[in-house]
């Protein structure tokens, strides 16, 4: 066992030539395809990640275009609603104005018609009632009475009704 | 044969021909065949997961390049910072070929090359020297050598703190060599141990040896479970602490 221990400088050079040696061939036929082949990746992902923090920065930046867009329109709408609003409440009382004059004038002239009617039918009634009193009195005294006479007591009774009803 | 020829014969290093040069004998031994397969095993497996485009080789390559992207981000790049890169084919070398003579150690019949201190030796040499060229590298010979003293100890004192962290440097490499082949050398001691036990209690009595051999199996199966976290954890911790040497030479503040 004491063997164990004994220095073997031959076995000590012979372990560093040979992992030099597997350095050296290591290095030049793996280790560098792989780093290489590693660093491409890692470069890849980084452009990938660069790529997708360039989209979700221009992705936030239309959103908050959008934001501000909606925000302005909002405000746009809402302006737009009050005004319809006051121009509906104009237009409402305008149309109400419009349909009171209306119906005001509908009313007077109703009025007037109702009036000129009631005119004229008594005009009418009077006709006949002097008409059916002549007749009356004609009739009372057993004599035509000619038409100059009639028309001047006509007119004579009409005035006498008038200013009766004049006075009362 | 007693246990000492036992282990002895499973974890000595046995030259099968001898080559002298300079008294220095360069002849094929167990441990040096084994540590060759391992190397090349281990080339061809990364070469295999670097350049292949099969569904083997891009699972290979997966589990490769999680320990790569590890050592990078986690372990060099704290260290090294942004020389790291520089560095890491040498560490990750490092690594996989510990990792490597570990398993192929565990497997029977094979040698524990790992168990062998002048093989742990040759990498704390290279660790050593790494020390030394990249700390020169890094700030130049002559600033490299002002920093290894402390700033701002009496004049008297910088020759001998001098050896002194000089030859702190050396126990660091002298743990590292100690620690790996040490490590190794007891789960393969302690398997064969509880394993010998069955032969032991065999010797006293027939009856008991196969009473205890279930027993004496599950713990030498434990053990090897054991070292096959023990493979893993030993060539992390080699990694770690050459890079940690390494990185306080290159960045001596």
């Amino acid at each position: 066992m004491n063997r164990l221990l004994d220095p073997d400088t031959g076995m000590i050079i012979w372990t560093i030539v040979t992992f030099l040696a597997l350095v050296l061939v290591l290095k030049l036929s793996a280790w560098g395809p792989l780093l290489r082949a590693i660093a491409e990746r890692d470069s890849r992902i980084k452009a990938n990640v660069d790529a997708a923090e360039a989209a979700r920065a221009a992705a936030e930046q239309v959103r908050a275009d959008l934001d501000v867009q909606m925000a302005g329109l909002s405000a746009k709408g809402r302006e737009l609603l009050a005004q319809a609003q006051k121009e509906a409440e104009a237009l409402r009382i305008r149309l109400r104005a419009s349909a009171e004059a209306d119906s005001a004038s509908l009313r007077q002239k109703t009025m007037q018609d109702l009036a000129a009617e009631k005119d004229r039918l008594v005009g009418e009634l009077r006709k006949e009632v002097a008409g059916l009193s002549v007749l009356a009195a004609e009739k009372l005294i057993r004599k035509s009475i000619d038409a100059g006479v009639q028309k001047s007591v006509l007119e004579d009774f009409y005035r006498d009704l008038d200013a009766r009803k004049a006075a009362n | 044969m007693n246990f000492e020829e036992i282990l002895a014969h499973h974890i000595i290093n046995r030259y099968s021909s001898n080559l002298y040069v300079h008294g220095i004998n360069f002849g094929l031994s167990s441990h040096l065949i084994t540590m060759w397969i391992v190397a090349g095993l281990v080339a061809l497996l990364m070469i295999y997961a670097a350049r292949s485009s099969s569904a083997a080789g891009r699972v290979l390559r997966g589990g490769v390049e999680a320990i790569v992207i590890y050592m990078r981000d986690d372990m060099l790049h704290p260290i090294f910072h942004e020389d790291a890169e520089a560095y890491l084919p040498y560490f990750l070398t490092l690594f996989f070929f510990i990792f490597a003579a570990n398993l192929v150690g565990l497997v029977p019949r094979a040698s524990a090359v790992m168990s062998n201190p002048n093989v742990t030796g040759g990498l704390a040499l290279c660790t050593f020297a790494l020390i030394h060229l990249a700390g020169c590298k890094a700030q130049g010979p002559i600033q490299y050598l002002k920093h290894i003293v402390p700033p701002g100890l009496p004049l008297l004192l910088v020759p001998l703190l001098f050896v002194i962290e000089f030859l702190g440097i050396v126990a660091k490499c002298l743990a590292l060599c100690i620690r790996l082949f040490a490590n190794i050398l007891s789960g393969h001691v302690v398997s064969l141990a509880f394993l010998s036990l069955i032969f032991i209690f065999a010797q006293m009595s027939r009856p008991v040896g196969l009473l205890v051999s279930p027993m004496a199996v599950g713990l030498a199966l434990f053990a090897y479970l054991l070292d096959v976290l023990v493979a893993v954890l030993q060539a992390y911790i080699f990694t770690i602490l050459t890079a940690v040497f390494v990185g306080g030479a290159v960045h001596p503040h």
